[in-house]
């Protein structure tokens, strides 16, 4: 459960994000829907804790994460923008490293890499160094990784940005599964179908600014068109288009 | 079992970059083993060069000969090689033809004959190399051999004794021993270790910070549930521990080349035993901490790996100053100096190379105030990613 209240961010000049609200559920998929620069992943870095807000709280199931920032990662996993891999270590060295940093056991770490290697389909690369890994490997990888210690909340930064339509497929089922074991699932994204098609709330934000949120049914009606890219137009041209 | 967050992270560094031969052989052996094998080349070499240019028989071009046939004839006793030469004097220099040219005056043989002096002209580059200055000293000594044997004759025949031209003369003690002449040769030796240790530990340095920060894995492995600096400590370590391996090296690498050293044939003596080799651990042991440790801070500031690799290569310069400054200004050891890291680094191995007793208190100084410098800009190093403008390439 992921609970924020109007934070805000400012680089030099520009303001970045402006009292931004939002809350993303126990067992649902929220999408942070936005066009590219709309502060999508500043207002992610707020929320995990990595870098501090000027104004406003982020709650992660209770936990203040700018008080408590190691104590409300913990509760969290997180699939950033950057997911680069350590090419000279195999795919299961780069999965036990976070392993350890999360203050797992050998004995938990194989277990669960285990049991992410045949949720994400990576038997034939897991042994080995990933340099030299596709696109669609390379996510697995970072997705399992950060997902290594089964946290409850699941943050994703544009979590299928480049890949093929299998691997997204993938992600997507990884995701509903993972909702339905309980989990609160928040990603940010830029692609209509994608967010279309697992989102259950939906926030869009622009220009730092949140603009509306709902079900994409919800968005639809008030916005009185048929399509979820109509509807987000609608929404950041202030009703012009 | 579960690993403390530092644990982990140093040993996932070591192992990553043992795995990767370009650090090893770049920094790691290049680093230790370059400058021994350098110098054993260099010194032989040089040895070689003025071995030959002091015992082959003595190459003397000389102009117009036939001025002084007395000359001539002392010379060959000498076993000199008497050359002619087709072009000017001057030419054969500049094009390094010979070493030193030697005319005689159109005068000489007159001049000779009413007993005042004979003129000769000596022509050489006082600018070349140690072998050609051999040369030139071998030419100047013979014809001053001659010109003290004409003198002494020209004595004798009026009945005056030579002796008498000698109101002083100079008994030399020359105090220098064994050991020390070997140091002159070796006062390059700290230089290469501290260069060593730089060059160990600046591709960890650069790839843990800068590399990292571009391949985008340091926002991933920050989101991690664990303090910032913890991380930083942990990577600081590995580069650190790079550092010192090379190090130890370097130390191993001069050890195992002495016995290639020229030492005898210059007259020298040089050893290092166990106790010195630990004793130069020792005092450059710390000094690892404050390379590593300026290498992170300077190298997090950089957006690529490229971009770190040139602050950081230029840093390398810095450990040189005070070893070229000791290679050619003798300074006498005071214990102030034994704050100043580098310096007193470079001080504390050249008297062990002297063979001078190195007192304690130097080395308790050097050793302290290069750990607190070191540590002090550890803390800096460790802290630095605390600031969220550090954490960002874009």
């Amino acid at each position: 459960m992921i609970s924020v209240q109007s934070i805000s961010k400012s680089f030099g000049e520009v303001e970045a994000v402006k009292n931004v609200s939002l809350e993303a559920a126990d067992g649902q998929i929220t999408a942070l829907l936005g066009a590219n620069g709309a502060g999508k992943t500043t207002s992610m870095r707020m929320i995990y804790a990595l870098i501090k807000p000027a104004t406003g709280t982020v709650m992660i199931d209770g936990i203040d994460s700018v008080k408590d920032p190691i104590a409300a990662r913990a509760r969290m996993g997180v699939l950033p923008d950057a997911r680069g891999l350590y090419t000279r270590l195999t795919a299961r060295e780069n999965i036990e490293y976070f392993g350890r940093l999360q203050g797992m056991t050998d004995a938990d770490i194989s277990r669960r890499i285990d049991e992410m290697v045949e949720r994400l389909g990576m038997e034939k690369f897991i042994d080995r160094k990933t340099d030299g890994f596709s696109q669609g490997q390379r996510v697995k990888v970072a997705l399992a990784r950060c997902l290594v210690h089964d946290p409850q909340n699941i943050l994703l930064d544009e979590p299928t940005n480049g890949l093929d339509v299998m691997s997204t497929r993938g992600v997507r089922e990884f995701l509903r599964d993972e909702k339905a074991k309980g989990k609160c699932i928040l990603f940010s994204s830029h692609v209509m179908q994608e967010v279309s098609a697992v989102c259950d709330d939906i926030v869009v934000i622009d220009a730092g600014v949140i603009r509306s949120r709902g079900s994409e049914s919800e968005l639809l009606a008030e916005t009185g068109r048929t399509n979820l890219e109509d509807a987000f137009v609608h929404l950041v041209t202030g009703g012009q288009l | 079992m579960k690993a403390s967050a530092f644990k982990t992270v140093y040993w996932k560094e070591v192992v990553e970059n043992l795995r990767d031969k370009r650090t090893m052989l770049s920094s790691v052996i290049m680093g230790s083993i370059m400058g021994p094998l350098l110098m054993v080349g260099l010194m032989n070499m040089t040895v070689k060069m003025q071995k030959d240019k002091s015992e082959k028989p003595l190459e003397l071009p000389v102009v117009a000969m036939e001025h002084a046939q007395a000359l001539e004839t002392f010379l060959l006793a000498q076993g000199v090689e008497i050359k002619t030469i087709d072009k000017s004097p001057e030419q054969v220099i500049k094009d390094k033809d010979h070493d030193v040219v030697l005319v005689i005056d159109a005068g000489f043989s007159d001049a000779m004959a009413e007993g005042k002096p004979a003129k000769v002209m000596l022509y050489y580059d006082d600018s070349a190399k140690g072998a050609a200055k051999v040369t030139v000293r071998r030419a100047r000594a013979l014809i001053n051999a001659y010109s003290k044997g004409i003198g002494n004759m020209r004595l004798q025949l009026r009945g005056v004794s030579p002796s008498l031209l000698k109101a002083v003369y100079i008994e030399d003690h020359d105090l220098s021993t064994k050991a020390s002449r070997g140091a002159m040769l070796l006062s390059f030796l700290p230089y290469f270790l501290i260069i060593g240790l730089f060059a160990g530990s600046m591709y960890l340095a650069i790839d843990t910070t800068a590399g990292e920060k571009e391949r985008k894995s340091m926002e991933p492995l920050f989101l991690n549930p664990v303090a910032r600096s913890s991380i930083l400590a942990g990577k600081l370590a590995a580069t650190v521990s790079f550092g010192l391996l090379t190090l130890v090296l370097t130390v191993l690498a001069f050890k195992l080349t002495l016995p290639w050293y020229p030492f005898e044939k210059l007259g020298m003596s040089f050893d290092l035993n166990v106790t010195s080799m630990l004793l130069m651990f020792l005092v450059l042991a710390p000094l690892a901490l404050l390379a590593g440790s300026i290498q992170t801070i300077i190298a997090a500031f950089a957006k690529t790996f490229r971009e770190a690799q040139t602050y950081v290569g230029l840093l390398i310069m810095v450990p040189m100053i005070p070893s070229m400054m000791l290679m050619f200004l003798p300074v006498k050891e005071k214990l102030w100096m034994m704050a100043i890291p580098i310096l007193n680094q470079n001080l504390i191995i050249n008297q062990m190379i002297r063979g001078e007793v190195v007192g304690w208190d130097a080395i308790a100084v050097t050793f302290a105030s290069t750990m607190v410098l070191g540590l002090a800009l550890a803390w800096v190093a460790v802290q630095l990613y605390n600031r969220e403008k550090m954490l960002f390439s874009d």
